[in-house]
């Protein structure tokens, strides 16, 4: 488990990262979101050492994570890039030595990734010989070759088609079943939604929300409902019931006011629409971020 | 430290592959024994046809014993190197004659001529008239057979036995001999003092100013895609920065070795001068602390730049450091003894191109020796913790380039 205790990061007169604590467990994706600029980074980079934290402690399975814990933890940072002119084996090899992997592992490990994201074929190609989604490929490789306990996602599926984001999306499931630690930062919301267990919701700094997904959704997604229907929906914007609407052409989402159930507003709607269909629903992760992040409460 | 020479291995192969330090490897010797050897070759070569060189003297008295003054230069077939012609007398129209030995000289019939005038007032002018003024060595044997005929002619007007212008013209030249260990004896050339010194202060710099620009350039390419964070999450600062120190003086040293075969090659051919291997140790050790010195200065200020072109202007104001200290050496060959180069000899930035100089040009008292040593081993150290502790902020500063003054707090932490 990760643990990371009132961890806090000022660079000269901005606060990055304000007094942050969170704890990732094993076998699940923690979430770490936010817009641009609210500090995700900054905290990956804290964690692997890469830069000083202001105060604070981060723990890995119960001691600071240090020197020793290098080996232990694969890095994917959000923007890619990779020796251009050398050749993809001898990279992977490179960052395999530098994890300390001998030399044998490190190539047949190296040989399995490569075929298993189809791109054996390029493995004494030089890396500017290959596409921009196979460099993705060999970096996303370079990162999980040594085989780490912690694994950190800076924006994993950036750059990759669909049926590669499909792909990469098994390959971290499939950590998930092998018991490893893993942080996802990510904009995507909906891949967010699938795969992440647990969420911290992070915004200049500080905490917005943070939990399971589930938790967070109940919290959040009380009376909320989806109706579609044929006709005319202007009605449904002076009913008294309706705190909030958000319509579209030929469905809506409404959001109760407390106290009201869910039945109670479909008695009073029914005679006025033609109603398709009626459903209580969680809100969207996508919903979530943005309303926390404009300032939301819940 | 087993991360340290993983990074070493990596930059070392990597690298040594590279068009670059391959070019570099092969033309810097190219470059440095075309440059050393270009002039002499030039200067010294030999005529091989007679040059027809015309003489119009206005006064008359001077073709005659000039002739004799000339004769004694010989082409190595024993045929005269200069024939002269007299172009005019005394009394006769001299615009005409200027004016056809002009044309003559244009179509190469004359090689060139002199032009003798005397005024009234006993001056006397010469001119050598030719298609290119750049020929030093005629000029040369020109005007001393000149001044030799004049003085003859003084002499000789004035009543004085012309041996006594034998004696005058006769100078004594000083021969040089550089004393050795153990009471030999060496001749001592400057061109070879020059070239066994020089050979190896430039090839320093060269290996300085072209390594030195492949690390800051790596440096960059690893800010520039973040491929120092994924490094940087595998092993210490310190690591990376020894790694890079190692694998560069790796290369560094392949170029030496490199360079000294093409060198002893050269040299069994008799290309080049046996002397400057005469010193090879003491100059090697030097050679190899003067490149550990300037590539931990490299690496710390190589870690500040954040784009290509920071890097380029950088490089290229550090390849200009870098020159000075072979500047400096240029009046300690001419003044090895000056108080001057004694303090050069203690600054650690002139160590290396000083003492390598001196060694060359006689013996060296052992305990200027230790201390150039103590103190170069001292600013190596000093220079790799300073290096270090730049580099451990400055590799993680990307966008803007820290201000000095930045800089000057990291080092304090």
């Amino acid at each position: 488990m990760l643990e990371v205790n009132n961890l806090t990061k000022t660079f000269k007169d901005t606060v990055a990262v304000d007094d942050i604590s969170f704890n990732v467990e094993p076998g699940k994706i923690f979430g770490l979101l936010g817009p641009n600029g609210a500090g995700k980074t900054t905290i990956i980079r804290i964690i692997l050492n890469i830069i000083k934290p202001s105060s604070g402690t981060i723990l890995f399975e119960g001691r600071p994570f240090t020197k020793e814990f290098f080996n232990a933890a694969g890095y994917l940072p959000e923007e890619r890039g990779l020796y251009k002119k050398s050749r993809v084996l001898d990279t992977l090899l490179y960052f395999a030595g530098l994890k300390n992997m001998n030399k044998k592992s490190a190539i047949t490990e190296s040989i399995k990734w490569l075929s298993k994201l189809g791109i054996e074929n390029y493995k004494n190609k030089k890396i500017e010989e290959l596409s921009k989604g196979n460099q993705q490929k060999v970096q996303f490789i370079a990162s999980v070759v040594h085989n780490p306990k912690l694994l950190i996602f800076d924006e994993p599926f950036g750059g990759f088609d669909p049926i590669n984001q499909q792909i990469i999306k098994d390959i971290l499931l499939s950590f998930v079943d092998s018991g490893k630690t893993i942080i996802l930062s990510t904009h995507q919301m909906d891949t967010a939604e699938k795969l992440c267990s647990d969420i911290f919701l992070i915004n200049k700094g500080k905490e917005v929300c943070s939990g399971s997904l589930w938790q967070i959704k109940k919290k959040s997604g009380a009376n909320t409902i989806r109706i579609e229907f044929a006709g005319d929906s202007s009605y449904l914007n002076s009913n008294p019931y309706v705190s909030h609407i958000d319509s579209y052409s030929n469905y809506a989402e409404v959001q109760l006011k407390d106290n009201i159930l869910p039945y109670d507003f479909l008695r009073t709607i029914i005679d006025k629409i033609n109603i398709n269909q009626f459903s209580i629903i969680e809100p969207s992760l996508n919903k979530i971020f943005i309303d926390a992040i404009k300032g939301n409460s819940y | 430290m087993n991360k340290a020479f993983i990074i070493a291995k990596w930059e070392y192969l990597e690298k040594i592959k590279t068009k670059t330090f391959i070019i570099s490897l092969f033309l810097t010797p190219i470059i440095i024994i075309g440059f050393a050897l270009a002039p002499t070759l030039i200067s010294n070569r030999q005529d091989d046809t007679t040059k027809v060189i015309g003489v119009i003297d206005t006064s008359g008295k001077y073709f005659t014993p000039l002739l004799r003054n000339v004769e004694k230069y010989k082409l190595t077939n024993g045929q005269p190197n200069y024939l002269l012609i007299n172009l005019a007398g005394r009394d006769k129209n001299f615009t005409g004659i200027k004016k056809s030995a002009d044309e003559n000289t244009l179509s190469g019939k004359l090689e060139g001529y002199l032009l003798i005038r005397e005024y009234s007032n006993d001056s006397t002018k010469a001119e050598y008239r030719s298609k290119n003024s750049g020929n030093f060595k005629d000029l040369g044997i020109l005007r001393e057979a000149f001044n030799n005929t004049r003085i003859e002619l003084k002499l000789s007007e004035e009543g004085i036995n012309p041996s006594l212008m034998k004696f005058i013209s006769n100078s004594v030249d000083i021969k040089a001999l550089k004393i050795e260990k153990g009471g030999e004896e060496s001749p001592s050339d400057f061109l070879i003092l020059f070239f066994t010194s020089f050979i190896f202060i430039i090839l320093l710099m060269m290996m300085v100013i072209s390594s030195g620009g492949m690390l800051i350039r790596s440096l960059v390419e690893e800010k520039s895609n973040k491929l120092i964070e994924i490094i940087i999450s595998s092993c210490t600062p310190n690591e990376l920065l020894a790694g890079k120190v190692l694998g560069l003086s790796g290369l560094g040293l392949t170029q030496v070795f490199i360079w000294t075969l093409i060198g002893a090659a050269l040299a069994s051919s008799a290309i080049l001068p046996r002397e400057v291997f005469n010193h090879i140790l003491p100059v090697l050790l030097f050679f190899i602390l003067g490149f550990v010195f300037y590539s931990a200065i490299y690496v710390g200020i190589g870690s500040i730049v954040t784009t290509e072109q920071e890097a380029q202007q950088i490089t290229s104001y550090l390849s200009l450091a870098m020159i000075l200290p072979a500047a400096f050496a240029l009046p300690a060959i001419e003044n090895p003894n000056s108080a001057f180069v004694h303090i050069l000899s203690f600054i650690p930035f002139t160590i290396p191109a000083i003492m390598i100089l001196r060694f060359n040009i006689g013996p060296i008292p052992v305990w200027e020796v230790l201390v150039s040593i103590a103190i170069m081993a001292a600013s190596i150290y000093l220079s790799i913790i300073a290096a270090g502790k730049v580099f451990r902020v400055g590799i993680l500063s990307y966008g803007k380039r820290p201000a000095l003054k930045e800089v000057i707090s990291w080092l304090r932490e």
